[in-house]
């Protein structure tokens, strides 16, 4: 018996290789368990999982930035995000303890970056100076300050903090009269830091490029007083794979730990319910009269309800999570393969061996799993391929209403963000196109396998 | 003997959706008395406010025990006080007969705050633009199939086959989503979304209007829907192509032509037709929350609204409404089937 099921295996496996869209999805299938499986490594940001919906994670990435292959495009380049670390570090112990240290950022790029962070982490009595020498010399003042105790996290943004500094710094290169009618607080304050000191410094900014160099001096008082964290974060106009979303978030992050949930969903739902489904379908068949009555009548009702919308209205009302959706979704995806099942089984049980087995003594539940069931399991795997991407869709369109389980990332989760934050309209392009192409690409590997399946099974279909 | 079969499946229907309607009020049934019961509270409290300007000088007890028996009486009417399984049955009999009760928050455009009222003047728009995806993708999806029947296993066949599995999972509403950005926001072709402009222009402005908004949506689901058909045409066609009486006609020599159009097509178009119509009836409602990208107000925007406000009748209302329309269009599609093809044992046993 196993040495049949072994051969009729391998003659399977024959003929699919034999249909080339079939392999091409089962190759991308591979790909997206490859993903899976190489999730840690892949993740740029390793905490994604648990911290997606965190916005302190996320704080030092820029907000839209698109992702980094688009300056391979344009011939003004886009500033990379970076973070830059200290540099020649200098400590003084004698008498008062003080701290020296530059941030050098190289800026080459075409186009300025979005926004400059000073992020720092200091306890007890501190005074602290940062400034910023640009390539022509001119230096800006982030802050003099004196902290008094305790703990804290400085975070000064220029473009959020530093208008007016910024404007004082570059207001004498430009024409009095222009510069005077500027009102600071509404400048571009990251593009004058970054353009040349000229005519139009405020209006169209042309970029400096060169040594951006950070200083930052710090005079601790008192024995307890240190400098815990001290970095320069560079929001950049691209950053990522993918670029970042409205909230900061990491896009390619988001998709790669999306992968596994889609996959989960769309396994497991279309596993349980096509199985219960194969069941269902040939008991009805094999016993007929008033059971198979009594089956058809239920899976009528089953039948008669609209999917989408009885699933919204359960999530509405019981806000499920992840995993009661994927059984609610079972408890509707069941009836699929059920007809075609039952008149398979109709067929099934007239043959000569079913009768035999009978006369043998053998007992219902062993002619339904020994000899039946056996006889669909192609055409099992066939449905069930094709219910994938039917629950991955499901799961998605109700996150797009903003239902889904908020303790996960899913891709729909994603495109729900981005179309309620208008990114449609804004054309935040990087924010919609790939969590959708990544739901209908793995909804094509599972047709291109299901429906390979099909044309085996269904002689009637070949066209060779 | 037509008639009786008709009548029969009509009233099997029916029987359906009480049924089905029976288990939404079981499985809502604790959600829709809580909101019930906050609906009659505030009725209670406008009415005490409106009582108490009248009758200053009262009594206060009388007038607490009043606002007890006005409670009382308003969950006698709706049935709250009764036990769990009557109170399951009484809201069957309500929805049943399309008494769905007040909303919350949402609206009818006339200010109405029926749930009837809301959701049926919904029910025309969603018709209107489903039912018109609908047509074009059986039209190009039976003319797809038929080609594809014809030189089945040709470069066009196996092209088209795999644009059926290309968008196979490719949700609708996502390619809505490029759509719009694509034609509303590069290039401004097309209105973003809406059904009219605002204000509406008159007479046969107001269809042009209409049709203008239109093509957006209905491009959309037709790019993704008629490849489902054409797959599922050729692949009827082709079983029948392989029936004897096609070998025969072809062995009178009868035109190929002929052949694939007259017998074919003939044989083969009432399960095409069925299956077709069946396959769109499951994607279109399974596509209907897509009228919310295109803010197409009709029965899936309701969805949206409803979940956004929490609006639990509304939603609850909407929920039922959908489902009879699922139902009557499987019954529809019975009546038609019968219609179509004499084989099936009208009134006999399937």
């Amino acid at each position: 018996m196993k040495r049949d099921r072994m051969a009729q295996l391998r003659s399977f496996w024959k003929e699919f290789r034999q249909v080339r869209f079939g392999v091409v999805g089962l190759v991308l299938f591979v790909v997206f368990l490859i993903g899976v499986v190489f999730e840690g490594p892949l993740l740029t940001y390793r905490d994604t999982n648990t911290r997606w919906r965190d916005m302190l994670y996320w704080t030092n990435s820029p907000r839209y930035a698109m992702p980094v292959w688009v300056n391979w495009f344009t011939s003004k380049d886009y500033a990379k995000s970076a973070v830059i670390e200290p540099h020649n570090v200098v400590e003084q112990t004698d008498g008062l303890r003080s701290v020296t240290m530059d941030f050098p950022y190289e800026y080459q790029a075409g186009r300025p970056p979005s926004d400059v962070l000073v992020d720092l982490a200091i306890t007890g009595q501190v005074a602290l100076s940062i400034t910023v020498e640009r390539p022509d010399g001119r230096t800006l003042t982030y802050t003099k300050q004196t902290s008094s105790s305790g703990s804290q996290q400085l975070r000064i943004s220029v473009d959020q903090n530093l208008r007016e500094r910024v404007y004082q710094m570059v207001a004498s290169a430009e024409d009095p009269a222009i510069a005077s009618a500027r009102n600071p607080k509404q400048i571009n304050a990251v593009g004058a830091l970054f353009g040349k000191a000229q005519h139009g410094i405020f209006s169209e900014p042309e970029v400096l490029n060169g040594t951006y160099k950070t200083t930052l001096q710090v005079t601790l008082v008192g024995a307890t007083a240190k400098l815990d964290r001290a970095q320069v974060v560079i929001a950049g106009g691209v950053s990522g794979i993918l670029g970042t979303d409205g909230n900061k978030r990491d896009l390619w992050s988001g998709l790669v730990a999306g992968t596994k949930w889609a996959l989960i969903i769309g396994l497991l739902t279309s596993l349980i319910s096509v199985a219960v489904g194969v069941v269902y379908g040939v008991t009805s068949g094999y016993f007929g009269g008033w059971v198979d009555s009594l089956m058809n009548r239920i899976y009528e009702i089953f039948v008669s309800i609209p999917l989408l919308p009885i699933l919204i209205v359960l999530s509405a009302v019981f806000k499920p999570s992840i995993w009661i959706m994927i059984i609610m979704m079972c408890v509707f995806f069941w009836v699929g393969p059920v007809k075609t099942v039952r008149s398979i089984a109709l067929q099934l049980k007239e043959n000569a061996y079913i009768e035999a087995a009978h006369g043998l003594g053998a007992t219902h539940r062993r002619i339904l799993f020994k000899h039946m069931i056996p006889q669909l399991v192609p055409y099992a795997f066939a449905s069930m391929a094709l219910a994938v991407p039917g629950a991955i869709t499901y799961e998605a369109s109700i996150s797009l209403i903003g239902l889904g389980d908020a303790t996960v990332v899913t891709w729909g989760q994603i495109l729900f963000d981005a179309f309620s934050s208008g990114a449609v309209l804004q054309g935040i392009w990087w924010w919609i196109v790939p969590p959708g192409l990544a739901i209908a690409l793995m909804g094509m590997t599972f047709a291109f396998i299901g429906f390979a399946m099909d044309t085996i099974l269904n002689p009637k279909l070949r066209t060779r | 003997m037509y008639w009786k079969y008709a009548v029969r499946r009509v009233f099997y229907a029916f029987l359906m959706f009480a049924v089905i309607v029976f288990i939404f009020s079981a499985l809502f049934n604790s959600v829709a008395d809580r909101v019930l019961r906050s609906q009659i509270q505030e009725t209670v409290n406008g009415e005490s406010r409106a009582r108490a300007r009248v009758m200053q000088n009262r009594d206060p007890n009388e007038f607490l025990v009043w606002k007890e028996q006005r409670k009382a009486e308003l969950y006698r009417l709706y049935h709250l006080d009764e036990p769990l399984m009557s109170r399951i049955f009484w809201r069957t009999i309500d929805t049943v007969t399309f008494r769905l009760g007040q909303s919350t928050i949402i609206r009818s455009s006339a200010g109405s705050q029926s749930v009837m009222t809301i959701v049926t003047e919904r029910i025309p728009r969603t018709l209107l633009l489903f039912g018109t995806v609908s047509l074009i993708d059986l039209i190009l999806g039976i003319i797809l199939g038929m080609r594809k029947a014809r030189k089945a296993g040709g470069l066009m066949d196996k092209a088209t086959s795999v644009g059926t599995m290309v968008v196979y999972g490719m949700p609708a509403w996502w390619l809505g989503m490029l759509l719009i950005m694509f034609f509303a926001f590069t290039i401004p072709l097309f209105p973003s979304g809406a059904m009219h402009s605002t204000p509406p222009p008159e007479g046969i402005g107001y269809t042009l209007d209409l049709m203008y908004h239109m093509i957006l949506p209905v491009m959309t689901l037709v790019v993704l829907g008629f490849w489902g058909i054409a797959y599922i045409a050729r692949n009827i066609v082709l079983g029948t192509l392989q029936e004897d009486f096609i070998m025969s006609a072809r062995a009178r020599g009868i035109s190929e032509r002929r052949v694939l159009f007259g017998h074919t097509l003939r044989a083969a178009a009432p399960p095409i037709v069925t299956m077709a119509v069946l396959g769109l009836l499951g994607s279109l409602f399974g596509a209907i929350i897509y009228e919310g990208i295109f803010s197409w107000p009709g029965m899936g925007s309701l969805y949206w609204q409803s979940v956004q406000q929490n609006d639990i009748p509304v939603l609850m209302g909407n929920l039922s409404m959908t489902t009879g329309i699922y139902i009557a269009g499987l019954a529809f599609l019975d009546l038609i089937y019968g219609f179509l093809d004499p084989r099936v044992k009208v009134g006999g046993k399937a």
